[in-house]
């Protein structure tokens, strides 16, 4: 596989990691935030900080989609899949989130037609299959993955697939940064773009981030090499006080993004007055639903849903391992009452959470070195 | 549950790549005849098809970054040794 | 000049993993108030119900080694007594069906348990329905299988059941084998600086499961590795006898469940070496588009050895003189620290642990 071995090379992740210890002011700590869930994954499953001396620390961010649902929204989506008409159909790390009540894993084994796909098509296929059934898609996913939602949804009312509906759950990229650049507990240095939301919105919605806020932002790619060479952009632009957005990501990203991408989703969806993040609370103008054109296909239409807003249990403290202030180690819960196994909040049941993704991969002890 | 069914299988660990935001790049093997739909290879040759409404038109060869079953990116047309 | 000053790892982070550690080394309990599809996936919810609820409730010393196979000794004479069930699905996939999976996969158990396979018994719940033309091929391919693994079957049940109870058919299996008189192998053998083999590339069953289920339009030419590991077994016992501290095969759960569960049972470290491990490229390729790791999918017809330092360079030489097993390499070694973990070091040079999957990358694939 030569596209991709050459971003996994170690000799180059060797280079790149000197160059970083030259670039990096002696006794100065950074810190840089990815909010990207596949950067999170990337970064530990090739051990990237390893590479990293102790005074660079990357932060994971709330770019994970299953992470950030709030509570309620999963007792929504149980409660619809437990209607005896319903096929539920959703992405396979959302069966484990838990609800006040259970995941919908639970529901599955207690007789609720709940079925994982890889994409919203699966889903639409399985509507044509079972035309005696309403098929509902729990579509989730920032800006990367709504086009596939958009898409089916143009298809099925080409279609006249009148069975199949959807639960919207997609949210946008750019709101929930700025509440983090709001927010007054948060001292972050610059940031790591996340890679495939930019192939769809384009490089030019994050100018807010130097513009409004002046920190920097490179857009990454998701292989080890990649993030490496995004950290050193990061900390080049902050050695040579810039600040701007810059796209380590060329090979994929266009400045523009996808225009296609963007009439549909202007064409299926419209934003939502608020929605609320997990950790984060509310966020205005940050949640897709259904635009009226396509209101046959909105399962909160069809169906009633509880529509209860859930407050995370007491010891969860996803929302401050979501903005990055504390380490998921830091929580008190973590790996004891809360496990990859029996998860309390979201950041350990996506494993691209910040939490399951340091339980997982990071848990050992860690000897690095400092500049 | 109607036992004979044939569910996907989608893995719940170590994570799901839907929900990790990754995209994988595919190359046209096969345009369908319908609509908006071409047969992709990844680079070790496991084929799937994929929506190409976004970034058409396409040609065998090309290569497109794609993401929960949709093409999002047009890498570029086919390239010796790319 | 920069100069690089060593940073030791947190203290307040390492009080946090410790505590960790602790909880998850007490005794495991079963609090699950159902069974979920997590249970029968060879990982940490497999592991619960099997420390938490079974071993506990039958009270047998044996059992409780967690064996493939257990060991009862009759006038001196060691028989290996073994139990497998299959209920993969579909029943015939690209490399196999699930009569082959139901000989190998028994032979299998005994043959790492370091005994020669004498005899199975075979038991069959056949679905209302089921076409006697694949019956039939199923039983000739159980024939086929247990001549070329050298083992008679001596008894046997059948069982039919209503539609849609059996998906086709379920198989289960009793087999007997006798202790090889070389054969030392328990996960207490394990010491720091054995070296761990495996007799070839990795992930194929699994994936090629998955790829016959056909529900997601993914095509490639990849074939269950089902077969007999008896051979392999003679050839490393052969040279290097007690210096093969452990056998096991690598079946649902694959590489890393079997990594983990010895780590844990005998308190050692493992350090995987990630660019050393064999995978065919078509297994990476599928896995990667899926985001599955194949050191967690299933083989059936591979084995993960521990060899004392020793030995080891003498073993791989013998196992890659087995018909199958040219692809075998050594994919890393046991250590002290940190006990009952596995870390992986990545082809990029970091670190990372590999622990046990919570539940079901791939149901039902043997």
């Amino acid at each position: 596989m030569k596209f991709v071995d050459e971003f996994r090379d170690a000799d180059l992740g060797r280079v790149l990691a000197g160059q970083i210890v030259a670039t990096v002011e002696p006794g100065r700590h950074y810190k840089v935030m990815e909010v990207c869930g596949g950067h999170t994954h990337t970064i530990y499953k090739y051990g990237v900080d390893d590479l990293l001396p102790a005074n660079v620390e990357l932060v994971h961010g709330p770019g994970c989609p299953v992470c950030v649902i709030p509570m309620g929204r999963v007792d929504d989506a149980i409660a619809v899949a437990r209607r005896p008409e319903v096929i539920f159909t959703c992405f396979g790390d959302m069966l484990r989130v838990p609800g006040s009540g259970g995941t919908l894993l639970d529901a599955k084994a207690e007789g609720a037609d709940v079925r994982m796909v890889y994409s919203p098509l699966d889903a639409l296929r399985i509507a044509k299959q079972n035309p005696d059934s309403d098929i509902v898609f729990f579509a989730i996913g920032f800006e990367t993955t709504a086009p596939s939602t958009a898409l089916t949804l143009l298809r099925a009312r080409a279609e006249g697939v009148a069975n199949f509906l959807c639960f919207c759950n997609h949210v946008t990229i750019v709101p929930p940064l700025r509440a983090l650049l709001e927010s007054p507990d948060l001292r972050l240095d610059g940031f790591i773009g996340p890679g495939h939301v930019s192939t769809v919105v384009g490089a030019r919605p994050f100018e807010f981030i130097p513009k409004d806020y002046g920190k920097p932002i490179v857009i990454s790619g998701f292989e080890p090499l990649d993030l490496l060479q995004s950290v050193y952009m990061v900390l080049r632009q902050l050695a040579e006080s810039r600040c701007e957005v810059e796209n380590q990501y060329t090979r994929v990203v266009p400045y523009d993004g996808n225009p296609r991408a963007l009439e549909a989703l202007a064409e299926v969806f419209e934003l939502r007055p608020h929605f609320e993040w997990r950790g984060l609370g509310f966020i205005s103008q940050s949640g897709l639903k259904l635009a009226p054109a396509f209101q046959a296909f909105d399962a909160e239409l069809r169906y009633p849903v509880p529509g209860i807003r859930v407050a995370d249990p007491k010891a969860c403290q996803c929302g401050e391992v979501l903005k990055g202030v504390i380490k998921p180690w830091e929580c008190k819960v973590f790996g004891t009452a809360c496990t990859p196994e029996r998860p309390i909040g979201t950041c350990m049941v996506s494993s691209e959470g910040a939490c399951a993704a340091y339980y997982n991969y990071g848990r050992f002890a860690r000897e690095r070195q400092v500049v | 549950m109607n036992p004979t069914s044939r569910e996907p299988v989608c893995r719940t660990d170590p994570g799901c790549i839907t929900c990790s935001d990754q995209g994988m790049v595919m190359r046209v093997a096969e345009i369908r005849g319908e609509d908006g739909f071409a047969a992709c290879t990844d680079a070790a040759g496991a084929l799937s098809e994929v929506q190409i409404d976004l970034v058409e038109p396409v040609n065998v060869g090309d290569s497109l970054l794609v993401h929960a079953g949709v093409a999002l990116v047009h890498l570029g047309q086919a390239e010796a040794g790319s | 000049m920069t100069s690089l000053k060593h940073a030791p790892p947190d203290e307040r982070e390492q009080q946090v993993l410790g505590r960790i550690e602790t909880a998850r080394s007490r005794p495991v309990r079963f609090r699950d108030p159902q069974i979920t599809m997590a249970h029968g996936a060879g990982g940490k919810a497999t592991r619960n119900l099997i420390e938490g609820l079974l071993v506990p409730a039958f009270g047998s010393e044996t059992l409780s080694t967690l064996a493939d196979a257990g060991v009862v000794t009759l006038g001196g004479l060691g028989l290996a007594l073994t139990t497998d069930s299959f209920v993969v699905k579909p029943i015939r996939f690209p490399g196999g069906s699930i009569g082959e999976l139901a000989v190998n996969g028994t032979v299998n158990d005994l043959a790492v348990a370091g005994a020669r396979p004498l005899a199975l018994t075979l038991s069959l719940i056949l679905e209302e329905g089921l076409s006697s033309d694949v019956l039939r091929a199923e039983v000739e391919a159980i024939a086929r299988a247990a001549r070329e693994a050298g083992v008679e079957i001596v008894s046997g049940d059948t069982k039919v059941v209503e539609r849609g109870h059996a998906d086709s058919m379920y198989i289960c299996t009793t087999g007997l084998g006798q202790l090889d008189a070389r054969a030392r192998l328990s996960p207490a053998s394990l010491r720091p600086g054995d070296r761990i083999l495996v007799s070839g590339s990795i992930g194929e069953h699994g994936t090629a499961i998955m790829l016959a289920r056909g529900e997601f339009e993914l095509d490639a030419a990849i074939q269950s590795d089902t077969c007999s590991l008896w051979p392999a077994v003679q050839a490393l016992l052969g040279v290097a006898g007690p210096g093969v501290r452990c056998l096991r095969d690598a079946t649902r759960g694959g590489v890393a469940s079997v990594l983990n569960e010895l780590a844990r049972a005998s308190g050692v470290a493992m350090l995987v070496r990630e660019a050393t491990v064999p995978v065919h490229p078509a297994v990476t390729g599928a896995c990667e588009i899926l985001g599955i790791d194949p050191m967690y999918v299933a083989n059936e017809g591979k084995l993960v050895a521990f060899v004392a330092p020793d030995n080891a360079a003498a073993a791989l030489d013998a196992l890659r003189g087995v018909p199958g097993c040219e692809g075998a390499a050594e994919i890393g070694e046991v250590r002290t620290d940190p006990p009952g973990m596995v870390l992986v070091q990545t082809a990029f040079g970091g670190k990372r642990v590999m622990d046990l999957l919570v539940g079901d990358p791939l149901p039902r694939i043997c």
